[in-house]
């Protein structure tokens, strides 16, 4: 039996919806839906679109994603030790 | 159960200050219906919910915000003192005035939802307001963590914060000068990062936040960062990659992490440290 599994084929048919309505890409004019409310709109059972929305918050981004945010904290450090030591060569990293 | 004795709500108040706690406020439980989706609402969680205690505290030390190393910055995120006071609220609740109290789970419902929105707790409690970037902002001590308690005691509730921090003065000219500001500036939605909003009318309006992005950024040795790592390691055919992508210091430092071994839970403040806002009113030298 094991745990409860998502379809991949469900997930692939409705990862863009359910990523559209819920809270993960917030826009001003809608409030994000809860998975219950997705349900209801798709017509889906309520733990198959919490499992759609849990696989896709993880597979939105690839792993370089990862590495390109430490790249973006690396590089704003860097820029504010510049400003808060008044050193301009500090905004280059150890790589030049 | 009887009605509170007088002064119970200002007593709860002065034990959590005691307690640690910056700031302590009170929402109505019903305020949150207007605003959150069914089940998220605190009678969800505790049947007969009346009032929700939100208490914020535990942000970073001024050393931490000065700081210059991206690794001592991913170190900064240490909700746990204030969770400790919310602990400590629930068990006086239900020690000293004998209703049911339910400390609100700071992690999460299902993926990255959280049981009740911390966040807009705040707000209607009264001790913070949400800021462009997204956080919620004390008008006196800036970013907080928080923490919350649902409880069926009927406790005076406080009205929202009159003066929202966010947007600062300085923002406000920036804005005028350069049509961006500082948070904006330093995490752009076009140009790669979370965030997207303007300034109309004196107010800060957010109009995009990439969460899933954010979670990069904020939780990148963590949960999903693990899952990623563990993810290509299991595709990885070679035997000697493998023992590269599990060995290096990405996967090491995200088990340091999602072990406690060493506390960092929030790893990303750079749209926080950029904002005049979120330091709060001390100077420090």
């Amino acid at each position: 039996m094991g745990i409860f599994r998502l379809d991949p084929e469900t997930y692939r048919r409705h990862k863009d919806d359910v990523l559209r309505l819920c809270n993960s890409f917030q826009r001003i004019d809608r409030r994000g839906l809860s998975d219950a409310e997705i349900a209801v709109e798709l017509g889906l059972p309520e733990r198959v679109v919490t499992e759609i929305r849990c696989v896709a918050e993880r597979d939105c981004y690839p792993l370089d994603e990862w590495e390109k945010a430490i790249e973006f904290k690396d590089q704003a450090c860097r820029e504010w030790a510049a400003l808060a030591l008044k050193r301009p060569d500090l905004k280059r990293g150890p790589d030049g | 159960m009887s009605e509170l004795p007088p002064g119970a709500t200002a007593a709860l108040k002065s034990a959590a200050l005691k307690a640690g706690a910056a700031v302590c406020g009170i929402a109505d439980a019903r305020a949150f219906d207007e605003h959150a989706p069914p089940r998220h609402r605190p009678a969800d969680l505790l049947p007969g919910a009346r009032s929700v205690v939100v208490v914020g505290g535990a942000q970073p030390r001024a050393g931490d915000w000065a700081a210059t190393s991206r690794a001592v910055l991913e170190t900064m995120g240490t909700t746990e003192r204030i969770q400790s006071v919310g602990r400590r609220l629930a068990q006086l609740i239900e020690s000293e005035l004998g209703y049911y109290a339910l400390f609100v789970p700071p992690g999460t419902a299902s993926g990255d939802t959280p049981f009740l929105s911390l966040m807009l707790a705040a707000e209607l409690a009264g001790v913070g307001s949400r800021s462009l970037a997204g956080p919620v902002l004390n008008s006196e001590h800036g970013f907080l963590y928080w923490s919350a308690v649902i409880t069926t005691a009927p406790l005076e509730v406080d009205g929202r914060e009159v003066e929202a921090a966010c947007p600062a003065p300085a923002c406000r000219e920036m804005w005028e000068r350069e049509a961006t500001t500082p948070c904006l500036e330093v995490c752009p939605a076009s140009r790669g990062g979370c965030l997207d909003g303007r300034l109309e009318s004196g107010r800060a309006v957010r109009t995009f936040y990439d969460a899933p992005r954010c979670h990069t950024r904020v939780h990148t040795h963590w949960i999903g960062g693990f899952q990623k790592v563990l993810e290509e390691a299991l595709n990885e055919p070679d035997k000697d990659k493998r023992k590269m992508l599990l060995y290096g210091d990405f996967f090491t430092r995200t088990l340091w992490a999602v072990t406690y071994s060493s506390t960092n839970v929030a790893q990303c403040f750079e749209c926080m440290r950029v904002c005049p806002a979120a330091h709060g009113k001390k100077e420090l030298h």
